[in-house]
């Protein structure tokens, strides 16, 4: 999957943190356009710290950090409205006054800029972007009526609207039912595969998209592995990070004292 | 009541009105998403110690009150925005210290003033021409910054994390609403007064709040509940004779809770639980 050519996010010894805490450090990584990478790590790891970069709200304290062609090292990027972002789920107001299409035309306001007002064509790529994630029955719904799983339908589509080339999701699947979860991450998949977006997924459910990445980077303050799932779900690799020893069973990852209470 | 109507005061009044309606209403529902409920309060009575400060040195009062409103939702602001208190902490904070230097810029007066209280308790009765132009005048440059910058605004009411992180500027358009809102404290003191102009900002929209899931219709509702309220409370005032802040508010309080008896958000919950 990963090209040749640049890649489009460049992460140098990049360290990230606030004067004293260090959150991230040192971390090395090249994404290329088109990947679909996930990104593990226990509570505290870093992950969101991750995100934050990403997104060009966190310079590096050292190093570089680079993303399309902007240098991040100074806040200001331009690259914000590229990457379509779907935050950690919040709880939200269900009186909350905002019907689906209007969450999802929010999608287009980055990347309007100031002054503009959205147009016709605005419109057809926030109805498309329902159509993309089964929710063009709703677009007038109020967003507060939806099931979790369908509001996170509804804030990926508002991603999709930006019409980014990457799609950065923080934790996706927290709080939702196991079926919910699967459907959630299918869609991304399928939005991976259709649209050829470069999807980094941050996630502590390793079981569930381990046969869906084609890469996973494993953050514990520092970065301890990056690189095809089988390469990075190592026995001895997860117990340095998780503090525990983990099994990999033919389909799951189990602590190997749960895995031998139950055999 | 019509023969109300042929008199220039009444004229005058009906336009202030109508205006600071419009205005509070508009501005309210962009505060009452974001959480600054509190914010107006705190503002009106920081306008009101420039005010006081005004008239105790001769400085133009509503100058002063401008520098004051401003100060005060630059500095909570910015304490929000660097996380050091909660917001309604440093609001409160400010509030009564503000409260507290306006009793103090009244007690250093040697004479009782009448046209500083006017200001504590409004009276759109007695607005001036000259006072109705610099409300006309204001009120075009807060509605036409509403009005320019309503995507952006709407988008940081609801998610000003989401907003920042999908290239919007987030934090300079969080400070051009603070700045809106200590403008539109100012303009409404003389029509509804300094303890008035918050229930302005905070009902109409409130009451819009109960009736639509949409945010384009409640910004429309309020604006209408904004200036019937305003306008239905200087007739009733001017009819019967009594204060207009007070019959202009509790208009619009017994309309809010008309809303909520009535909301189908309200319904719907209890549809609900039942």
């Amino acid at each position: 999957m990963a090209g040749q050519s640049l890649p489009i996010i460049h992460f140098d010894h990049a360290t990230f943190g606030f004067p004293g805490v260090v959150a991230l450090e040192d971390i090395s990584l090249e994404i290329q356009s088109g990947e679909f990478v996930g990104v593990i790590g226990p509570n505290g790891s870093g992950k969101t710290t991750l995100c934050r970069a990403v997104l060009g709200l966190m310079a590096p304290l050292k190093g570089h950090l680079r993303i399309f062609d902007c240098a991040c090292d100074e806040l200001r990027c331009h690259h914000r409205a590229r990457i379509g972002y779907l935050p950690q789920k919040g709880v939200v107001d269900r009186n909350f006054p905002v019907t689906v299409l209007e969450t999802v035309m929010m999608g287009r306001y980055g990347a309007l800029g100031l002054f503009t007002r959205p147009s016709g064509k605005d419109l057809k790529i926030a109805l498309n972007a329902l159509a993309h994630v089964g929710m063009e029955g709703h677009r007038e719904s109020a967003l507060g009526h939806l099931s979790g799983g369908q509001q996170q339908r509804v804030f990926i589509a508002r991603a999709l609207a930006q019409q980014p080339d990457v799609l950065l999701l923080d934790e996706p699947t927290t709080g939702l039912d196991i079926t919910t979860q699967h459907s959630v991450v299918e869609l991304v998949q399928h939005l991976h595969e259709e649209l050829g977006l470069t999807v980094l997924l941050i996630t502590h459910d390793i079981n569930m998209i381990r046969s869906r990445v084609d890469r996973l980077v494993l953050l514990k303050t520092r970065l301890y592995a990056a690189g095809p799932p089988a390469d990075v779900l190592k026995p001895d690799i997860l117990s340095q990070v998780y503090g525990k020893d983990l099994v990999i069973t033919e389909n799951d990852l189990v602590i190997v004292e749960d895995y031998h209470h139950h055999h | 009541m019509l023969d109300l109507l042929a008199y220039d005061f009444i004229q005058r009044s009906l336009l202030a009105a109508a205006l600071v309606g419009a205005l509070c209403s508009t501005i309210g529902v962009f505060v009452v998403l974001r959480g600054l409920a509190f914010m107006g309060a705190g503002t009106a009575h920081a306008a009101f110690a420039g005010v006081a400060l005004g008239y105790l040195m001769g400085w133009p009062p509503l100058l002063m009150a401008m520098l004051f409103g401003l100060a005060t939702v630059w500095i909570t602001g910015w304490v929000e925005e660097k996380g050091r208190m909660k917001l309604d902490v440093s609001i409160g904070i400010l509030y009564t210290a503000t409260m507290a230097l306006a009793i103090l810029f009244i007690g250093l007066m040697k004479t009782y003033n009448a046209e500083v209280y006017g200001y504590l308790f409004g009276n759109v009765l007695a607005v001036t021409s000259e006072e109705l132009g610099i409300i006309t005048g204001l009120s075009i440059v807060v509605i036409g910054a509403i009005v320019l910058f309503s995507k952006e605004l709407y988008f940081i009411a609801f998610d000003q994390e989401m907003a920042e992180a999908s290239g919007v500027p987030a934090r300079r358009i969080f400070f051009l609403l603070l700045t809106l809102v200590a403008l539109t404290v100012v303009i409404s003191l003389k029509t509804v007064g300094a303890i008035l102009v918050f229930a302005m900002i905070l009902i109409p929209a409130s009451t819009a709040y109960q009736l639509t899931h949409s945010l384009s219709t409640l910004t429309w509702y309020s604006v209408l509940i904004g200036i019937t309220c305003s306008v239905g409370g200087v007739l009733i005032s001017s009819y019967w004779d009594i204060p207009s802040g007070p019959a202009i508010v509790l208009l619009a309080t017994l309309l809010f809770f008309v809303a909520v008896i009535f909301s189908p958000k309200r319904q719907r919950r209890s549809l609900a639980l039942g």
